[in-house]
């Protein structure tokens, strides 16, 4: 009797003989089929890439670019495609937790290090380096002139559902069209139809407010 | 992506420390023992903006420090799966290359197998190749793009792992508006 196993750890036809037992591994004629006995997380890496997750396959993952899909014949499920990763930023973190775009938390680690010029001077209190590399990461996101006009222009878009991380990403890194945000944001493509309009106009607001030697930085795409 | 966020530590202190500068060694602790770390939860501690509440100190059995427990407010900054950032290439080599953003280490791989996932992903875009020599770089055919140290690129998470000091991140530059934004010598 033979097993067809060929998508799941099961056999589709018990014999007798099997007594339900329930074998990873499933020998065809010919082909050998091996089946991973943990479920698909990686106690490593923890990814959002198995094709089980959320069920989602609307848009491709990558566009320009597409993940490889031949040679796995061999290992189950791998020609599907992984499904969009999409950003959750609200579900990961508690209510309290406030978003802050890379402009606002340049403003506050600057008057931080100010604070920490006094307390450097104190031989026992030592800065730590993620503060001076945080820093000079939230210097380099710093696009606006001011981060509390740009905050105004993205909470506009919250009404049409807009997410914090959503708005987020669209400040840090300084998107210029609703084409782009919608390529790098697959949630927010998801809700096109409602934010299309809004996004334009607030991007065309963002711009406005955006330091002059962002003006002059153009994202090179590869395709 | 940065967020400001109120944690709760249990703090103790020694009996030594008890005085009228009390609270100040109570917070000179704290900013000692959580700015730098980091947690799978909420990231790495990256500076401390202030004190909410100290409540009542409670004395340990058999030890005499004391208990305190301290809610405060901080900046974290955490990496998520999914997000757009904007990171400096700090390392290229044949198997792709390393970037930072803040204090997280991400890595775009030339070529990622992951068991777990059942498919290869490509992370950077099929058209370029590796170039070894003084500067390690990955260029396009016709030599327009090039990806070396000092770089900045925008690229997108796919992956996150912590440790009991760091984060450390898998990323990919192979979708579309991913990719060089500026070369060396060019950032501000």
């Amino acid at each position: 009797m033979s097993d067809k196993g060929g998508k799941g750890g099961k056999s589709a036809l018990k014999s007798p003989g099997y007594k339900g037992k329930d074998d990873n591994s499933a020998k065809l004629k010919g082909r050998k089929v091996q089946f991973d006995s943990e479920d698909l997380y990686d106690d490593k890496f923890d990814t959002n890439g198995n094709g089980k997750s959320n069920g989602k396959d609307d848009t491709s993952f990558a566009k320009g670019g597409k993940g490889d899909k031949g040679g796995k014949a061999g290992k189950g499920s791998a020609k599907k495609e992984p499904p969009p990763l999409l950003l959750k930023v609200e579900q990961e973190l508690p209510e309290n937790a406030k978003c802050l775009m890379d402009c606002e938390a340049a403003q506050i680690l600057q008057g931080i290090q100010e604070h920490m010029v006094l307390l450097s001077k104190d031989p026992t209190i030592k800065i730590p380096s993620s503060f001076d590399r945080a820093l000079q990461y939230a210097n380099r996101g710093n696009h606006y002139t001011n981060p509390h006009s740009a905050r105004q222009v993205l909470e506009s878009l919250k009404d049409q559902g807009l997410s914090d991380g959503e708005m987020c990403v669209i400040a840090n890194t300084a998107i210029e069209s609703v084409g782009e945000a919608f390529g790098l944001m697959p949630s927010l493509k998801a809700k096109k139809s409602k934010v299309k309009e809004p996004l334009r106009s607030a991007l065309t607001e963002l711009e406005k407010l955006k330091n002059v030697t962002e003006s002059n930085k153009k994202a090179i795409v590869l395709d | 992506m940065f967020f400001h966020i109120v944690l709760e530590r249990n703090m103790q202190l020694h009996p030594r420390h008890f005085g009228r500068d009390l609270r100040e060694k109570l917070v000179s602790k704290l900013m000692k023992d959580v700015e730098g770390t980091c947690s799978g939860r909420h990231g790495f501690v990256v500076a401390i903006t202030g004190i909410e509440n100290v409540g009542k100190g409670l004395i340990r059995d058999g030890t005499g420090f004391v208990t305190f427990p301290v809610k405060y407010q901080c900046v974290v900054f955490r990496p998520f799966k999914g997000e757009i950032l904007e990171a400096v290439v700090t390392m290229v080599n044949k198997m792709g290359f390393f970037a930072e953003a803040g204090p997280v280490q991400i890595f775009v791989s030339n070529h990622v197998s992951f068991r777990l996932l059942k498919f290869h992903l490509l992370l950077i875009p099929d058209d370029m190749e590796f170039q070894s020599g003084d500067m390690p770089n990955y260029t396009t055919s016709d030599g327009s793009v090039k990806i070396q140290k000092d770089s900045e690129v925008r690229l997108k998470i796919i992956g996150t792992r912590v440790d009991a000091t760091e984060i450390f991140c898998i990323g990919t530059i192979k979708d579309d508006f991913l990719g060089v934004i500026s070369d060396p010598g060019t950032t501000s």
